[in-house]
């Protein structure tokens, strides 16, 4: 088939999120579809500002096809015509939160969420039809909101929705029901987008898929000087993904004097305070995050809102027990369904928890035991891709 | 796997029921609600609490509905700049308050927008806590009456 992959941004140094998960399904479906990447010229998901050169290049590590020079995906950019005006999106975001948009105004969030990239659009619009499937990843984002509905009859969507006040906007019921399929991270996600337009339509839940984990080199964590035991937050350090709650709980946890360091790894965008037991990292290599996975005696998860934890995957495909925000029902059945850590709701919780987890290290361990078995039952890539092909073929 | 499968919810069971216990002494320690002394009437509260706070949708509340009358109770937390001058005035007077005014004050406004979101926040967790009880009371009612009325036809003894 030949497939379109359509993401708000797209490149060999842009790993996470929708971007890192829209990147991993289109590599591993280059293996038998003809996959290009429609995309913008933004690296920045802030301000959109265009870095990469518009038009066709290739990236990544896909092998040539028979009769083609050149491996790597194909990637087609377009430019960002206006950059995010943060002050006019944020007094949006209020009026959405509050629930209180008119139908104009949630319109102008997403116009104002951006990525703002009119030839993106045209491409779709007159070379839609050219593509067998096309795939948009992130419904919050201007190019698949606005991009979608001109190629619903073979659209696919991979929503990445989080249980946030924008779920709830009217605007998005009419919307939910334009796509001829959808792909899932997790069965919160199946349900939470199904009770807002999407019920009925040929879906599956397909999370994301991870190769077994290589033996890490622990040596490389010798120069960090790291205190035994540590617990591990991995990712941006960031006061949307529930940094500041954890923070304040863990200073709250270290009051009883509980020996017991918080490695924070990776890029902070907020300050994070001067203490014995919290140690930021800043970005990491992908070998010192393979080497935490494997030390730290379990991984903390307190972000409120999620569509799919990869870096809970990535903990327990470590065998590393998790302790996650209860509040974030994704978090929690992802935890429930393997049996893989425990929960909290509040300080007192997160305390009882963590305590639990490094004085029954024993349970502990068998908890990231029981996470290890459950990604290989659900997520490794052939059993994901199985379930892509099936999607492909019933749409 | 050879080891016996921990279940998640068997142990949460086990740290929720500890969090509780330590919960309630902490409070009758500190001079709570005297009733907190019966484990049975503390956990009760507490499960009320909690479902309010955990389990509704706090976009989806009646109380709210019913106080939005003539005063808007709500906090704004979004930005509106209007001026009741109309024409070329009033369009001066905007070009001057977003393009001068605004950015030399936006720091003022972003800094007490937390405190206002958190309080929104709050005022909405209230509100739940409100409903929840006023639906406990509701049912408690219906369950007396149909009580009362099922008694009202048995004989005496």
């Amino acid at each position: 088939m030949k497939l379109a992959c359509v993401v708000h941004r797209f490149g060999a140094d842009i790993a996470g999120g929708s971007e890192g998960h829209c990147r991993l399904i289109a590599e591993h479906l280059a293996a038998q579809h003809d996959v290009t990447i429609v995309t913008t010229c933004a690296r920045d998901h802030i301000t959109w500002k265009n870095h990469y050169p518009p038009g066709e290049s290739r990236i990544g590590l896909v092998p040539p096809k028979r009769g083609e020079r050149e491996g790597g995906l194909r990637v087609l950019r377009f430019p960002v015509a206006r950059e995010r005006d943060l002050h006019r999106f944020m007094d949006l975001s209020d009026l959405v939160a509050a629930d209180r948009a008119t139908s104009y105004e949630q319109e102008e969030w997403f116009r104002e969420n951006g990525p703002d990239a009119p030839e993106l659009l045209e491409h779709l619009r007159r070379h839609g039809a050219g593509y067998d499937r096309v795939l948009f990843w992130a419904y919050r984002y201007a190019d698949v909101y606005f991009g979608l509905p001109l190629v619903a009859d073979r659209a696919i969507l991979v929503p990445t929705a989080e249980e946030d006040p924008l779920i709830h906007v009217d605007a998005l019921a009419p919307f939910f029901a334009q796509p001829k399929g959808f792909l899932f991270l997790t069965p919160e996600e199946e349900t939470l987008v199904s009770s807002r337009g999407a019920a009925g339509k040929p879906s599956a839940v397909i999370g994301c898929g991870l190769d077994t984990a290589a033996a890490a080199d622990l040596s490389r964590l010798d120069s960090l000087h790291l205190a035994d035991p540590f617990v591990l937050y991995l990712g941006r350090i960031d006061p949307n993904k529930g940094c500041a709650a954890l923070i304040r709980h863990f200073q709250r946890y270290a009051e009883n004097g509980r020996d017991v360091q918080l490695v924070m790894a990776g890029p902070a965008s907020m300050p994070i305070p001067e203490h014995p037991l919290i140690r930021p990292l800043g970005f990491v290599d992908d070998d010192v995050r393979e080497a935490l996975l494997t030390r730290a005696r379990a991984l903390i998860m307190p972000s409120p809102f999620e569509s799919l934890s990869m870096v809970l995957l990535e903990a327990w495909n470590h065998g590393l027990p998790a302790l996650v925000n209860a509040r974030c029902k994704v978090l929690r059945g992802q935890v429930e369904r393997a049996d893989g850590g425990l929960y909290y709701g509040n300080t007192v919780e997160f305390i009882a928890a963590l305590d639990y987890l490094l004085d029954h290290a024993e349970t502990a361990r068998q908890l990231g035991r029981q996470g290890l078995a459950y990604v290989d039952r659900e997520y490794r890539w052939p059993i994901v891709i199985e379930k892509i092909e099936a999607l492909l073929r019933a749409v | 796997m050879t080891e016996a499968r921990v279940r998640v919810d068997a142990v949460m069971g086990e740290i929720e029921r500890d969090v509780r216990a330590r919960l309630r002494q902490h409070l009758v320690k500190k001079g709570g609600a005297a009733d907190y002394q019966d484990e049975e009437i503390f956990d009760a509260v507490h499960a009320l609490l909690a479902r309010a706070i955990d389990e509704r949708n706090l976009d989806a509340l009646l109380l709210p509905e019913l106080v939005d009358g003539d005063v808007d109770w709500r906090l704004q937390t979004h930005l509106h700049l209007t001026t009741h001058r109309r024409g070329l005035a009033g369009r001066c007077i905007l070009f001057v308050k977003k393009t001068l005014l605004l950015p030399m004050t936006r720091w003022l406004f972003e800094y007490s927008q937390d405190n206002f979101r958190r309080q929104d926040h709050l005022n909405r967790v209230l509100f739940a806590c409100i409903e929840e009880l006023a639906l406990e009371n509701t049912r408690l009612r219906r369950t007396i009456e149909t009580a009362a009325s099922a008694s009202v036809g048995k004989p005496a003894r």
